[in-house]
């Protein structure tokens, strides 16, 4: 690295030619003067925007977005996964709602052989077309008799057997 | 002139001889004179920082002028955890970098006079009268052959050439101005020199 570092001596001595370039004469005078004065007109305070106290506040956040600004395939990128994965999401949910309605439609085996063999609430008579299936989702009114926790039927309580022949018109 | 030298910091009561840390503490409360002392002390190192990354006056002048008035409109964020110094390095770094990646491939030289010391500096002095090939080149054909050759590095690597090489910044100070490790700014250091000594073959062979 010795060997390497004096080999930039020559160099080195180059760039100090950089030290002698200066300003015109009297620059400094004016100059905190000037800082100052944009600070008084109001150039400073709250009218920062959102950008410039990001960058004061959270510089880290700033050069992320730099990011883009110099590589614009990143973004590129980026968006066009954002694309896919929206569209791979939209597929999916459509998907897995068609699959759920199929299955709605496999377990539920009221809805397509079983009929209710002895319906009294007319309601349920009429939803039922000539294939016996019940149109309507809403729940049965039972009546029979609700278990206990047991077994044991609780007294009073009715219930109605229910065939799983189809229904004979 | 040389605009690399650091101010010397004084300590007493009066607003020019405060010490930094006084200084800050009363410009955060909104003292203008407090900020103008701050300003003071350090525009000449940020201006010439920024001058040397865009080898324009113009613009130079502008930044750093930005530079200081988003450093005062940042100040109550600014928590102490490094010196004021070079927090406003940094906040300079930043908007120049930034700067120069808006107007990339748009160069416009607008170069300062070199200083009467310039012919007097004995490492130019030897530099062109025993190395250089063609004696005849003068100061000011050298000044342009280097801004060149400078403009063609990336951003970073001319940062940490001009912070070391031209400001005299410790291989520490620019680490924690430019937020990144000490061995990247001694890669960057090496590969930026490696560049500079292809461009300026000419002037700058190696021993």
């Amino acid at each position: 690295m010795n060997q390497k570092e004096h080999n930039f001596e020559d160099l080195k001595r180059l760039l100090k030619l950089k030290q002698h370039e200066v300003p015109p004469p009297g620059y400094f005078n004016d100059f905190s003067g000037h800082v100052v004065s944009r600070i008084r007109a109001g150039e400073a305070g709250g009218s920062r925007s959102f950008m410039e106290r990001l960058e004061t506040d959270a510089p880290w956040v700033v050069n992320f977005l730099r990011i883009f600004e110099t590589r614009p395939g990143v973004i590129g990128g980026l968006a066009t996964s954002l694309c896919l994965l929206l569209v791979l999401v939209v597929v999916f949910s459509e998907r897995s709602e068609k699959a759920s309605r199929e299955l709605l439609t496999i377990s539920d085996p009221a809805a397509t052989s079983a009929t209710v063999t002895s319906m009294t609430a007319p309601t349920l008579a009429a939803a039922s077309d000539s294939s016996g299936i019940v149109a309507s989702t809403n729940p049965v009114t039972s009546l029979q008799p609700v278990a206990t926790l047991f077994g044991q039927p609780a007294a009073g309580s009715l219930f109605q057997p229910a065939g799983f022949a189809p229904a004979s018109h | 002139m040389i605009m690399s030298e650091p101010a010397s910091i004084a300590d007493s009561n009066t607003p020019n001889g405060m010490l930094e840390g006084d200084l800050v503490k009363r410009a955060r409360r909104g003292d203008l004179n407090a900020y103008d002392e701050l300003v003071q002390r350090y525009q000449q190192r940020i201006y010439a920082t920024i001058y040397h990354m865009t080898a324009n006056h113009e613009d130079a002048n502008d930044l750093a002028q930005d530079s200081f008035i988003k450093a005062f409109q940042a100040l109550k964020s600014f928590r102490g955890g490094s010196s004021f110094y070079t927090w406003i390095y940094r906040i300079a770094v930043n908007k120049t970098i930034n700067f120069l990646k808006q107007r990339k491939h748009k160069h416009h030289f607008s170069l300062n006079d070199l200083d009467f010391n310039t012919e007097n500096n004995p490492d130019l002095v030897a530099l062109i009268s025993d190395k250089t090939p063609h004696r005849e080149v003068g100061l000011a054909e050298l000044q342009e052959k280097l801004n060149e050759a400078l403009m063609k590095l990336s951003e970073p690597h001319r940062m940490v050439v001009v912070l070391h090489d031209v400001q005299g910044q410790s291989h520490d100070e620019i680490a924690e101005i430019m937020d990144c490790n000490i061995g990247t700014v001694r890669s960057r250091l090496f590969y930026a020199r490696q560049q500079l000594q292809g461009y300026l073959a000419e002037y700058a062979k190696p021993a």
